[in-house]
């Protein structure tokens, strides 16, 4: 069932690539924002 | 008269105008998903940078949506307007997974791309959220319809032909909605997306880095890029797989052709990697093989057998001396429904009529055919072999290439030193235009490789067309040839200010080489670099 | 339910997306339109095309549906129209090509060359595919030479040019009057000051010149034009087979079904009803009203040409009896049903949404507004 894995596969897509972006504010991305013009806080 | 400089202009008509189509499709369908991606990051930890790089990419899908909606037009009504006798012959099947497409999908998605765009002040952020995925949704959608349609031209399952209504008819809808090879297309083909909107993304966001500006946005656009390209990738290779096996299950002509497999071979088959096929002398001049490989693809199994070439040829000749019988007794049927003797017959004969079709291109009397004619037809049923044999290799490597590529992209995201690798920025952003070169290399092995046939076995491509005038047909392909020049050269103009131009295009004032601080007086001109 | 209902009930779902398409798409198209003319500098138009950015798309899959539809429920008139009226699809479609482009790409340079190019893009994108349609069912109204061979496969043997006689002509002109009439009512609703003032103007012209216009076309049909009639026995359940019937051509034959239904009169008394009330409620300055009236006006329209050729779709000149009709012109009784079960369950899904993105964007647009937000709209 091929339409079912890409029901999942997507969901599964957006959700990994949704946490590697908050991983990138909990770490290294913090010194850009202080750095860059603190608005984005 | 249907004439074969007819024939190979509506051929070319449509291909130039479907792989234009194709240019703008694939990054609607990834990108809508990116837009989820992103904005969901947005709705989960309120960041500001999240909703400016929604608004800023989403730009960029707007310029390219345009083109996607304008050209998906005219393949609408191209099935009318120059492959009339394939709507008649086909509609009955073909027609309706195109209007559900427009009922369930185009709507949908077309509704609320005005209110992704413009409802932002109107809507708060859940409900916008919801507006983004229904709209990525019913892109996706729409590329599930068209390739049921699509998958059903390639396996016709769930149809009949009638004698009465001289067409074929639909026996069996949810057949035809789970057709194995409309599900294996489906999931291909939206992950090709999938990887050519992360690699868009990717790309662009690598030129900021390497660029040094905007990298708090670019930097998060970069990682959702990486991951969600990752997953795609590794599944247009899985599925790509699968699309395999279904044309081996399927097609096996084709799988032939793009195998360069003259000879049928002991199973199981071995992969050929590199070959200069012969077409004259049907043999490869040279060839590297990796045995077992092919047969496991195709068959997986180690015992089955895959026929080569010349052993379809031997029993498509078969077929046709059969289709003969089907088509002179579907005759006899047209004049008088009641001849029981031409009936029998055509029972009989049924299977392979669209074989017997393939010798109206030579005879209108197929009865009549000459053994040469009956030669010519067979050698019909094989598609060229070298076109096949290499827009699939290069499909493939470029598909290893990029999971080399997002696996490298995220493996350093993860460690959170890419913006270090230059080499690795430089990669993504030259390799912007190779998911479109795979994408449209994909079609024609899937297109090309289906002839000489519309449907699969059952029509052939030379009877399909509309009665018009070759004249017409230049005269519309010389119109679509310039139009679409036109509209390409703006649309690259307009993508690649808006992508120069960054996040600062949305007048935040927070963006590379805005002034600093609030946002620019109201009528300031808006293409500020 | 049976072959003969579901055949009858597609005849009317086709009407129906026709009518939602000339309701939905032609009062954006009525907009391209009238821009030219009522916008008089650059914040203006942005204005005007403002009120339909948010929705042009979608009022757009109305067309695209429509043609859908006559794919998957009448393969046969699909594929026997749209390669004879050759040349007038792709007008159609070339026409169609500015709209997505024009709204989209407009305001993204500020070059007053190029964006005036794209207005008159839009203009192009909202008069041309009106005007064909309506020379394309002037020439359903007169037959068009076309015939099948044994198996099926249309031969058309008249020419582009033979699509513009006089007649013809004058079925665009009813259409252009009746697309632009919609247009300018939903303009009246969604702007103010100048260009309120300039498009209730249009508003009046226009909905007097479709009442003229069709007034004359109704007289020119029943009196001028000969119609066609089945003479063989119709077994509307049989398969369909266009070429099994006899189809003879006799004056005066669009009138028959006036003749024979009483209720049929009511549709083309109801179109010049609702054009009387949209010039009524302009002068009124009911907007509201007006647009629901030319609405209504685009059905009766559209159901007068609907009812006068029952139950032919395209009559042929040439070869009466290959002539498509309701009965013999559809798909199978499977797909008809499925198709209808979709419909069905989607028509209204498709209602509600539209309806709420309308409501979620609906208010007056200003020029302030655009000023205010010149990097969001378009
Ligand atoms: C970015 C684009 C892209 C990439 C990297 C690949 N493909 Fe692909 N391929 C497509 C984009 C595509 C496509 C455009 O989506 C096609 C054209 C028609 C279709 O169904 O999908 C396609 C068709 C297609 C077909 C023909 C299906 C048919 O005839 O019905 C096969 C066998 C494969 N692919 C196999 C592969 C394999 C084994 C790959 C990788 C390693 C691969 N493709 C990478
Ligand atoms: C559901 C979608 C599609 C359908 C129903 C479809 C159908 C057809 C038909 C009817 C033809 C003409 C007959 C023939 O030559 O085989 C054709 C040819 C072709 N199509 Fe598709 N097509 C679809 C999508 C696409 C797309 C999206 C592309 C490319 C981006 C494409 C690429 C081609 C090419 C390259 C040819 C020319 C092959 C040749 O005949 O030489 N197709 N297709
Ligand atoms: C021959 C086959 C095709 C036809 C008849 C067709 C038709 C159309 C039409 C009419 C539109 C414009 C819709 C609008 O106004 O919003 C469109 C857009 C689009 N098409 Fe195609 N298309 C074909 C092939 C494909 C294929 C093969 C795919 C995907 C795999 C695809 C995916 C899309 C997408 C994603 C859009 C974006 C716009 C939207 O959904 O509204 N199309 N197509």
């Amino acid at each position: 069932m091929w339409y079912f894995a890409w029901i999942l596969g997507v969901t599964m897509a957006v959700l990994l690539a949704s946490i590697s972006a908050m991983m990138c504010d909990a770490r290294e991305c913090a010194p850009d924002a202080s750095r860059e013009d603190g608005t984005s806080r | 008269m249907l004439t074969e400089e007819l024939v190979d202009l509506s051929r070319l008509q449509f291909a130039v105008t479907a792989l234009y189509h194709f240019l703008f499709v694939p990054l609607t369908l990834g990108l809508a998903f990116i837009l989820v991606i992103m904005e969901l990051t947005y709705v989960i930890t309120n960041r500001p940078v999240y909703k400016d790089m929604v608004r800023f990419w989403g730009k960029l899908f707007g310029i390219n949506f345009a083109l996607g909606v304008t050209t998906g037009i005219t393949m609408e009504f191209q099935f009318g307007t120059n492959w009339a006798y394939y709507s008649h012959y086909v509609g009955d099947i073909f027609g309706a997974p195109l209007a559900i497409e427009g009922l369930m999908a185009f709507f949908l998605e077309s509704t609320f791309i005005g209110l992704f765009f413009f409802g932002w002040d109107r809507l708060n952020k859940w409900q916008h959220f919801m507006v983004t995925v229904l709209m990525a949704v019913g892109s996706n959608l729409s590329a599930l319809w068209i390739l049921i349609a699509n998958g059903w031209m390639q396996n016709p399952v769930g149809a009949e032909f009638s004698y009465v209504t001289m067409r074929m008819e639909m026996t069996d809808f949810w057949q035809i909605v789970f057709n194995p090879v409309a599900q294996a297309k489906f999931v291909h083909t939206v992950s090709a997306g999938y990887v050519t909107a992360s690699l868009f993304v990717l790309g662009i966001s690598s030129w900021y880095l390497l660029k040094g500006r905007d990298l708090e946005f670019a930097r998060r656009s970069f990682r959702i890029a990486a991951g969600f390209g990752f997953a795609s990738a590794l599944s247009v290779i899985v599925l790509g797989d699968e699309s395999g096996y279904t044309v081996g299950e399927s097609q096996q002509t084709k799988m032939a052709a793009i195998e360069a497999m003259w000879e049928t071979e002991p199973a199981p088959a071995g992969f050929t990697v590199f070959a200069l096929p012969n077409e004259a002398e049907m043999r490869n001049d040279y060839a590297l093989h990796i045995p077992y490989v092919l047969g496991l693809i195709g068959t997986r199994t180690l015992t089955k057998e895959m026929p080569g070439i010349k052993e379809i040829k031997t029993r498509n000749r078969e077929r046709i001396e059969s289709g003969i019988q089907a088509v002179t007794a579907l005759e006899a049927l047209r004049k008088d429904h009641g001849d029981q003797a031409a009936l029998a017959r055509f029972e009989q004969h049924k299977a392979d009529l669209g074989f017997g079709l393939l010798l109206k291109k030579y005879i209108v009397d197929v009865s009549q055919a000459t053994p040469e004619m009956i030669q010519q037809a067979v050698d019909d049923t094989i598609p060229r072999v070298a076109p096949l044999f290499w827009s699939f290799r290069i499909m493939v490597a470029l598909g290893f290439l990029f999971l080399l590529l997002f696996s490298l992209a995220l493996f350093y995201s993860v460690k959170g030193t890419f913006i270090e690798k230059r080499w690795l920025l430089h990669w993504a952003l030259w390799f912007i235009p190779m998911p479109w070169i795979a994408a449209e290399l994909g079609w024609i092995v899937a297109e090309y490789g289906r002839q000489p046939w519309t449907i699969y076995g059952v029509l052939p491509t030379h009877l399909s067309v509309s009665n018009l005038t070759p004249a017409n047909i230049y005269g519309s392909l010389a119109g679509f040839i310039g139009f679409y020049t036109v509209l390409l050269v703006v649309e690259l103009y307009l993508m690649t200010k808006y992508a120069r131009q960054g996040p600062s295009s949305l007048g935040t004032g927070k963006y590379h080489g805005e002034t600093a601080g609030g946002a620019l007086p109201a009528g300031a001109p808006a293409q500020k670099i | 339910m049976d072959y003969e209902t579901l055949k009858l009930i597609w005849w009317l779902l086709v009407g129906i997306l026709l009518v939602g398409f000339a309701i939905m798409d032609g009062h954006d198209m009525g907009m391209g339109i009238l821009l030219p003319f009522v916008g008089r500098n650059d914040l203006e138009r942005r204005a005007i095309i403002n009120t339909v950015a948010p929705h042009w798309d979608g009022n757009q899959v109305w067309f695209i549906t429509a043609g859908g539809a006559i794919f998957a429920a009448w393969p046969l008139v699909y594929a026997t129209a749209f390669s004879g009226f050759y040349w007038a699809m792709m007008a159609t479609l070339w026409a169609l090509f500015f709209r997505p482009v024009g709204f989209d790409y407009r305001s993204k340079i500020k070059h007053p060359a190029w964006r005036s190019t794209w207005d008159w893009g839009l203009f192009i994108g909202g008069a041309v595919p009106p005007v064909i349609f309506g020379v394309a069912f002037g020439n359903l109204l007169l037959g068009v030479p076309f015939h099948f061979n044994d198996y099926l496969m249309s031969t058309y043997t008249g020419s582009f040019w033979g699509l513009l006689n006089p007649f013809a002509l004058l079925a665009g002109v009813v259409s252009l009057g009746m697309i632009t009439t919609q247009g300018a009512n939903y303009l009246m609703m969604r702007t103010e000051g100048d260009i309120y003032r300039r498009v209730r103007t249009a508003s009046l012209i226009f909905a007097a010149l479709t009442v003229a216009s069709f007034a004359l076309a109704g007289y020119w049909v029943a009196t001028g034009i000969d119609g066609y009639m089945i003479v063989s026995a119709i077994d509307p359940n049989a398969l369909p087979d266009p070429l099994a019937k006899t189809v003879e051509v006799a004056p005066g034959a669009w009138m028959h079904n006036y003749a024979v239904y009483a209720w049929a009169k009511w549709v083309p008394i109801a179109a010049f009803a609702a054009l009387a009330a949209s010039i009524l409620f302009s002068r009124l300055h009911k907007a509201g009203a007006a647009f629901w009236s030319s609405s209504l006006a685009c059905a009766g329209i559209i159901g007068t040409a609907g009812v006068s050729l029952f139950p032919f779709i395209m009559p042929s000149s040439s070869d009466p009896r290959s002539s498509l009709t309701v009965y013999d012109a559809v798909s199978s009784h499977l797909t008809l049903g499925l198709m209808l079960g979709a419909t069905a369950i989607f028509m209204p899904l498709i209602v509600l949404y539209t309806s709420w993105a309308y409501k979620v964007m609906w208010g007056k647009v200003t020029t302030e507004y655009i000023a205010a937000n010149d990097k969001s709209v378009y």
